[in-house]
């Protein structure tokens, strides 16, 4: 049987990660795929573990460069555990707002990239113009559009101007004539509906077994948000709801996160709306021996920290749990089975009908090469005719 | 559904003979140690039968013996079981979980690379995370870990 | 052909009046948000040069060093703009209410040398014991530390006697006429371990 092998990676050209997936195709089918991953280990863990728990909440914040609030958020209500203490309500309320806008950003970069991948650019040059909106409500709150250095254990770190709100509020407003057009566009869309409904199913059976999170498990109807299930931070004083769909398929994890981002929107309006006065940090100076666990709802799943204190300065154990970890090995129920372009966007991967033809040969048991790349161009023209005729296109 | 009370209670006549000792720390988080070979039946009792998530499992070296915790999450009652296993620091063993839920198949392999720790029944155990050119039977979260590469750049890289 | 649709001739027009969304950065200044968090900056007269801000520094980008052979004795403050994660830690830990080290706007950092451009300096005065040459602290922290605890740093000869010598009110004919009975050294500034020394004699 002729099976060829496909590496995708090590370093994905879109999504600029260092992770290599290898695909096993039979034909155009995906029989079997491996994903190596650890290109990127940075020892994290490790290094918390030499520096004090104020300063870790840095090494933290940039284990992620897009949600650089989840885990300082999930880490800092570790070491709360730890004590235990509440922090004050204006806090909560702070981190709150930041961890929303960056849910928005997030969510938003994300259907970006998701169209670049189909192709679809209009929707990327769209969703990321929009998306500078939101990163500029977090550099006029925070003074960063990333790594926003804002949280401490016990509180934050530095309190909003109170002069820049209505200029948030401005910006936030307008950026949701511009989101309620994008949802028109994208959920109307016959080609999006046509490549993305019934792809890469994960059945809810399979998002329990293999304990995924975050969107991609709310997408398979399994209705879990840390948000909602230990409330935390605002979130049980503001009135929000978890978006849930039933179907499984890439196109219901697109829904998710598009109607998440008005969830989100209407958090951070509630929040900066009734932001309470009074302390924003408890000052903390000692961290008593004991254990502690924190999770945080991140834009793509739960965040869990386990901080391990023996009454230093420093942690003694931090073990940190991001979302992918227990999301990635899904990929092995979702992409099998299916054909190879679809199983780019199921990756949320670049098209490797592109970058993958001239590295991709098909050989048959002798080692014969059968196809070449104009062969390659051939078929797909034929396929493409074959299923327009199919779909009684013109 | 059942209530906090229930599921502790619950757990605590099933599993009388394997808890060695059960710490309720606060009404969102519950300590429970279990003797090592009983793993597999109490893991996969929360896993299957209390519907729990499964979180992570961190292993920790606490100098004088090497600890797994295994996190699950009970959802309707907000309520967060770590189960702790003590393993013998020298040569430390336990039956792998993979074979009853798969969500634990890259934790152990993640585990057994950083912590040395060996799983018994794991279906493919190979490296996750740590370069290939790296040492066997080096573990970096061991306390007594020792920088091995020499060559390694540690200043400013000036 | 299909025509196009209202609302992308909308769109289209208001493209033409509007100009594009990006800006011309290299020909036009980029103003960040004045809230911007930018290279911190020392602030020469405000700094005192504590060193709080090298020890909270989670990145390790605030060093120093201290020289004292040839000339004045100084302390070298170093903040490596490569290195610092624009966190603002040190402002926060600053203990010169905040002053001495503050986040500027600045975030063209660009430079060509790492190991001549990839850092900014300021000098402090050192305070050296007169007696063994050790560093005591800068003179701005002495004198911030006897300004912080009033009438309490005359307990301190270290913490006076710099004021003093400030004020020119020690000087040489006093020393002298004590010298004799050996106990002009307790009139020095000394570190802890000579003050020790000199008053057991």
């Amino acid at each position: 049987m002729a099976k060829s092998v496909i590496p995708i990676g090590p370093w994905h050209p879109l999504q600029e990660e260092p992770e290599f997936f290898t695909l096993t195709v039979d034909g155009e089918t995906v029989v079997d795929m491996d994903v190596s991953i650890g290109y990127n280990h940075r020892g994290i863990e490790k290094l918390s573990e030499m520096k004090s728990f104020d300063q870790a909440t840095f090494v933290i914040e940039r284990i992620c460069g897009i949600c650089s609030t989840s885990h300082p958020f999930a880490y800092t209500r570790a070491v709360e555990d730890v004590i235990p203490v509440e922090v004050p309500d204006r806090a909560k309320y702070i981190r709150t707002i930041i961890a929303e806008t960056e849910r928005i950003h997030s969510h938003l970069l994300w259907l970006g990239l998701a169209g670049h991948f189909l192709g679809y650019n209009t929707i990327y040059h769209w969703v990321w113009k929009l998306r500078e909106e939101i990163l500029d409500v977090c550099e006029i709150l925070t003074g960063n559009r990333n790594n926003y250095a804002i949280f401490k254990p016990g509180g934050v770190r530095r309190d909003f101007n109170m002069d820049d709100i209505p200029l948030v509020l401005r910006k936030i407003d307008g950026i949701i004539p511009t989101v309620d057009r994008l949802k028109k566009a994208i959920l109307d869309d016959p080609v999006l509906h046509a490549r993305l409904k019934g792809i890469g199913i994960l059945t809810k059976e399979e998002v329990i077994d293999y304990s995924a999170l975050g969107p991609t498990a709310r997408a398979s109807g399994v209705a879990k948000d840390v948000r909602k299930d230990a409330p935390y931070g605002a979130y049980d004083r503001v009135d929000w709801d978890m978006i849930v769909t039933e179907n499984g398929d890439v196109f219901d994890k697109v829904v998710v996160r598009v109607l998440e981002t008005y969830e989100s929107i209407k958090i951070v309006k509630t929040c900066i709306a009734e932001l309470p006065g009074g302390e924003i940090d408890l000052n903390i100076k000692d961290i008593p021996p004991g254990e502690g666990i924190g999770a945080h709802e991140a834009p793509r799943g739960e965040t869990f920290h386990y901080i391990r204190s023996d009454g230093t300065n420093r942690p003694a154990r931090h073990k940190v749990r991001a979302p992918t970890f227990m999301n990635l090995p899904t990929y092995k129920a979702t992409v099998i089975g299916e054909t190879i372009s679809y199983a780019t966007i199921i990756l949320a991967a670049i098209d490797p009908c592109y970058c993958c033809t001239e590295r991709m040969a098909v050989r048959d048991v002798e080692g014969k090469r059968l196809f070449g790349g104009p062969d390659l161009v051939k078929l797909s023209q034929e396929k493409t005719a074959r299923m327009k005729r199919e779909m009684g296109m013109p | 559904m059942r209530t906090r009370e229930q599921v502790l209670k619950d757990l605590q006549t099933r599993f009388k003979d394997d808890i060695v000792d059960l710490l309720d720390k606060s009404p969102k988080r519950v300590y429970m140690e279990i003797k090592p070979e009983s793993i597999v039946r109490v893991g996969s009792y929360i896993f299957k039968d209390l519907e729990a998530r499964f979180n992570i499992a961190s292993g920790v070296d606490a100098r004088s013996h090497i600890e797994i915790l295994y996190h699950f999450s009970l959802e309707y009652i907000n309520l967060l079981i770590s189960l702790r296993v003590k393993l013998d620091r020298k040569k430390p063993v336990i039956d792998s979980l993979t074979t009853e839920f798969k969500a634990v198949n890259w934790i152990e392999r993640e585990m057994s690379e950083l912590l040395g720790i060996e799983f018994k029944g794991h279906p493919e155990m190979k490296r996750l995370l740590l370069p290939d050119e790296w040492p066997e039977g080096v573990y970096p979260l061991r306390t007594d870990y020792e920088e091995w590469d020499k060559n390694a750049i540690r200043d400013r890289g000036v | 052909m299909k025509l196009p649709k209202a609302r992308e001739l909308v769109e289209a027009i208001k493209a033409l009046i509007v100009g594009p969304y990006t800006s011309k950065f290299p020909y036009k200044p980029h103003v960040p948000y004045k809230s911007f968090r930018g290279q911190p900056k020392y602030d020469p007269d405000k700094c005192v040069g504590c060193l709080a801000c090298e020890q909270v520094c989670p990145a390790e980008a605030i060093g120093h060093e201290d020289i004292t052979d040839g000339g004045e004795a100084k302390r070298v403050m170093y903040h490596y703009t490569d290195t610092c994660i624009f966190c603002g830690t040190c402002e926060l830990a600053c203990i010169a209410d905040n002053e001495g080290i503050k986040l500027s706007n600045d975030w063209e950092l660009a430079f060509f040398d790492r190991k001549t451009e990839s850092f900014e300096t300021i000098d402090k005065e050192l305070q050296l014991c007169e007696i063994c040459g050790e560093v005591i602290a800068c003179k701005d922290h002495l004198r911030w530390i006897s300004e912080r605890i009033g009438e309490l740093s005359f307990s301190s000869p270290t913490l006076y006697y710099s004021k003093l010598k400030e004020l020119g009110v020690i000087d040489e004919n006093i020393v002298s006429a004590l010298r004799d009975s050996g106990r002009s050294d307790r009139f020095k500034i000394l570190c802890a371990r000579c003050r020790r020394e000199t008053t057991l004699t």
